[in-house]
């Protein structure tokens, strides 16, 4: 398969370069691509963001040395909404180009991890990528461009190398075609890391054993308010059909309701993201590396310059929004509530987890949608779609979105553990593959 | 706030702890001045990386915080202080913000007065900026690295200190602390301060000055600041320390609190500090300079003025401790404050520099108290003993510096000196009081400095009359 003539139409890539440090391992002859916003050392790194062009890292991201010393090979980094802001990587940064959906090329690929997952769909070799999710950004495209979107728990694969979004809120991932690639890769990526203070430091599980196991007698909730207003007639479709699949194979199949995370979610992750993303997005300012302009003026002024021709619109209103949010003043009613209602909401996940194993909903809404709709969005209708992915990511949960359904464009099924408890995802999803 | 004094004076003094690594990599925070070496991705800010916090500057901020008798927060929490400026590698400072590692500490003055300590934090140390041309000459500036992520407590007062002379002895006492915790290196670290002052007169208008390094020149700065106070309008605003020409420039006039925007820093897990770990450090908190202090009036009753310079340096105080098992408080404060304390002064060392045989120093001591030698010969075996080490006994022994106490012998030599210096006798019978001492100078000769000089002069006197 040629990259580059692939890479041509459908824009999945922002580097294309091999990387390989060793012959053997477990991982030999597996293909990796990264998502831009994932350091590899001296390949540019630069998280689709005219701001970061020119970045090589230093060092490798923790997962990229932990799949390199396992014989895998990087073949480049994918394209995404720059800094992972956007659910349709249509935020593209300055002079990058956006992704296009592999079965439809016009429609998106979902974002923000848009070209992992839409390389994953059309390659012909045996590959895995290395996405990452803040709000949603593995589960969204996964399900848009037809792969599987694996998210770990929040800590579970080190985000050492990772080019921060929301610090608290990012995880590394995976997207691949199947569960069991995303079950092999996950054995050796996940564990602790002294170099990322979040990393979680708990055993690893032999994920792969868990693959095809019966699911008889599992408990499994529907989140209600995923299947009332605003979701698609095929999507919901297509999720009461592998519901009933679920049923046929054992699992015993009840509704849940999570009314705050529903009601509060959106918000409080937009609040947190962006503040947190505001201040991540400070030190980019022309001077260590990334963008340049000629230096002039005082500091103040050179920044401010740099700032203003290199970011994008959404870069700077996530800017804008996260600075206001976090201001004496307004602190308290926005940046400190918001982190008080996210414990609220991880409570309400977790006393859920008492009685089920797992949870399910559809990924996303809708199939992916044309880009010339996408356009017509408001940023606050943009907030909104991510109203069934923001729930797990903000409360750190593992998840996985997997195709389901006959149609031609694809449809996402999401299933999400408590934390830690990726085999019991990993049991589940394999079943609603087969 | 109700003040009452005619000048009000708070601190917040930044304090880098001398750890070997820096507070979130393990980047060394001393060794090479090569600008821009003793750096890695993470106090570079590289995107990608991640700080982790250094458990040994952790417990050296707990140290401060607990010898300052603060309350320590149960968990450890850092913050993000965002404001753009060309010597922050991220353009936000790793500090604490909401929970600070401890509060309501106090310390006290060298009057006994109790200064109030707000808070105790810890924060990153951020780049240094080289002007090469002079702060206002030059078109550029370079940033160097090195410093970037070094480990910095920042002790804040409440506004109790009421002079620049008690600002000044604060600083003095926290730097006691700060040595007797050995967590500073007075050498290689800085100290610096910032100083609120404001004056009744100018119904306490409050001023900050920034960037006033060591606690000579806090009390230059203050004294100037506020002379120019009563001098002048005063505004709330910010001023500069220019200690080069001794004044202060405003540098902002703010007319409302400056915005950092603070975020819990959400690289950083809050961590609980645990009270094992408290309870550890409490434990092997050493006796302090003003616990020393007391016990030394209390004990060796010696004068409290004696007892706190003593103590105000670790070294000394623990010499002193030494010395007072085999000779008099007495003999040894005039040994171990004065004589010793001149001698290092000649020669610009400190007792750390020296490594002084404390065993030989204490051997002299004892050898002035059993009057074996005389003081003069004993000024020039410290002199030496500074230098060297040896055998104090021996050496005396071997260049007979024995005092000459045997007043038998005494009396012959002065007469003998009498006999050689018929000049001098007539002189003084004739009333110069300065040919006696030329007299009485033969016979130290003589003796080689071994005589009693105060003996030598009765004898004379009583063989002239």
């Amino acid at each position: 398969m040629n990259l580059e003539q692939l890479n041509q139409e459908y824009h999945c890539f922002n580097i294309i370069q091999d990387l390989q440090e060793k012959e053997e391992g477990k991982l030999k002859g597996l293909k990796i691509s990264v998502k831009d916003s994932i350091c590899v050392k001296d390949m540019e790194s630069a998280a689709g963001s005219k701001m970061l062009e020119g970045y090589k890292p230093v060092f490798h991201a923790t997962a990229v040395q932990k799949v390199l010393n396992e014989g895998a090979t990087i073949i480049g980094k994918t394209s995404q909404d720059c800094f992972g802001f956007g659910s349709f990587s249509m935020n593209t940064g300055i002079g990058f180009s956006q992704p296009l959906n592999p079965i439809d090329k016009t429609r998106v690929t979902g974002g923000s991890s848009g070209g992992s997952a839409c390389l994953t769909k059309l390659a012909d070799f045996d590959h895995v990528s290395f996405g990452e999710s803040t709000g949603g950004s593995i589960a969204c495209p996964a399900a848009y461009c037809g792969v599987v979107g694996f998210t770990p728990t929040y800590g579970r694969i080190s985000r050492y190398g990772l080019i921060d979004y929301g610090n608290s809120l990012d995880k590394l991932g995976l997207i691949a075609k199947t569960v069991k690639q995303c079950a092999e890769v996950l054995e050796i990526v996940a564990g602790h890391d002294e170099k990322d203070s979040t990393s979680i430091d708990a055993p690893v599980d032999q994920y792969t054993k868990f693959l095809n196991k019966d699911i008889k007698g599992l408990k499994i909730g529907i989140i209600k308010e995923s299947l009332q207003e605003g979701i698609e007639s095929e999507v919901k479709a297509a999720f009461e059909l592998t519901i009933n699949k679920l049923k046929d194979k054992g699992a015993i199949v009840e509704e849940v309701s999570l009314p705050l995370t529903f009601k509060y979610g959106i918000s409080v992750y937009y609040l947190i993201a962006m503040c947190e993303a505001s201040t991540n997005l400070a030190k980019l300012c022309g001077i260590r590396y990334g963008a340049e302009e000629k230096p002039e003026g005082n500091f103040n002024e050179y920044f401010s310059k740099v700032r203003s021709e290199n970011f994008n619109e959404e870069a700077k209103r996530r800017i804008i929004l996260g600075t206001f949010a976090r201001m004496s003043g307004f602190r308290d009613a926005y940046y400190i509530k918001a982190a008080k209602i996210r414990t609220l909401i991880i409570n309400e996940y977790k006393e859920l987890f008492k009685n089920y194993d797992v949870l399910v909903s559809p990924t996303m809404p809708n199939v992916a949608p044309k880009i010339e709709d996408v356009k017509k969005l408001t940023p606050l209708q943009n907030y909104m779609m991510d109203v069934l992915v923001c729930g797990p990511n903000l409360a750190g949960l593992p998840h996985i979105s997997i195709p389901v359904g006959e149609q031609t464009l694809p449809i996402g099924f999401m299933i999400m553990g408590d934390h830690l408890q990726e085999s019991k995802i990993i049991q589940v999803a394999s079943e609603v593959e087969k | 706030m109700n003040f009452t004094s005619d000048i009000v004076i708070g601190l917040e003094i930044h304090v880098q702890l001398n750890t070997k690594t820096k507070l979130f990599c393990s980047c060394p925070t001393q060794g090479s001045e090569e600008p821009n070496t003793r750096t890695c991705e993470v106090c570079l800010g590289m995107p990608g990386s991640k700080p982790v916090l250094n458990k040994a500057a952790l417990e050296y901020a707990l140290k401060l915080a607990l010898a300052l008798e603060c309350e320590i927060s149960s968990n450890l929490t850092f913050s993000r202080k965002s404001y753009f400026y060309p010597d922050l590698a991220k353009n936000y400072q790793i500090s604490q913000y909401e929970i600070p590692l401890g509060i309501k500490g106090k310390l006290h003055l060298k009057s006994g007065k109790t200064i109030g300590i707000t808070r105790v934090h810890m924060e990153e140390d951020p780049a240094a900026l080289v002007h090469p041309n002079g702060m206002v000459d030059s078109k550029f500036v370079l940033i160097d690295y090195n410093r970037s992520g070094n480990p910095l407590c920042e002790v804040v007062t409440e506004p109790e200190l009421t002079s620049p002379d008690e600002a000044r002895d604060f600083m003095k006492q926290l730097i006691a602390v700060l040595n007797y915790l050995k967590i500073f290196d007075q050498d290689n670290c800085i100290i610096k301060a910032d100083a609120n002052i404001s004056i009744k007169e100018k119904d306490y208008t409050r001023v900050e000055i920034k960037n006033i390094t060591g606690f000579k020149e806090i009390e230059r700065a203050l004294n100037y600041e506020l002379e120019r106070q009563k001098r002048e309008d005063v505004v709330q605003e910010t001023r500069a320390w220019d200690a080069e020409t001794g004044v202060t420039r405003s540098l902002r006039k703010k007319e409302t609190e400056e915005e950092y925007g603070y975020i819990i820093d959400p690289d950083l897990t809050t961590t609980k500090i645990e009270d094992s770990l408290i309870n550890k450090i409490k434990q092997d908190l050493p006796e302090l300079a003003r616990d020393k202090a007391l016990k030394f009036v209390e004990k060796h009753k010696i004068r409290e003025e004696d007892a706190l310079v003593l103590s105000q340096e670790k070294e000394l105080a623990e010499l002193f401790e030494k010395a007072v098992e085999h000779v008099s408080p007495t003999l040894a404060v005039s040994w171990i404050r004065h004589e010793l304390n001149r001698v290092l002064n000649y020669n610009k060392k400190s007792l750390e520099e020296v490594k002084l045989d404390e065993v030989q120093l204490i051997n002299l001591l004892k050898l002035i108290e059993k009057k074996t030698i005389t003081e003069n010969v004993a000024q020039k075996i410290l002199e030496k003993l500074i230098e060297e080490s040896f055998d104090v006994e021996d050496y005396v022994k071997e260049n007979k510096l024995n005092a000459v106490s045997d007043s038998g012998e005494l009396k012959t030599l002065c007469e003998e000196a009498i006999k050689e210096s018929s000049k001098a006798v007539e002189d003084y019978k004739s009333g110069n009081e300065k040919a006696f001492h030329a007299i009485v100078g033969v016979v130290m000769r003589k003796t080689r400095g071994a005589a009693n000089p105060a003996e030598v002069q009765k004898i004379i006197k009583e063989l002239l009359e």
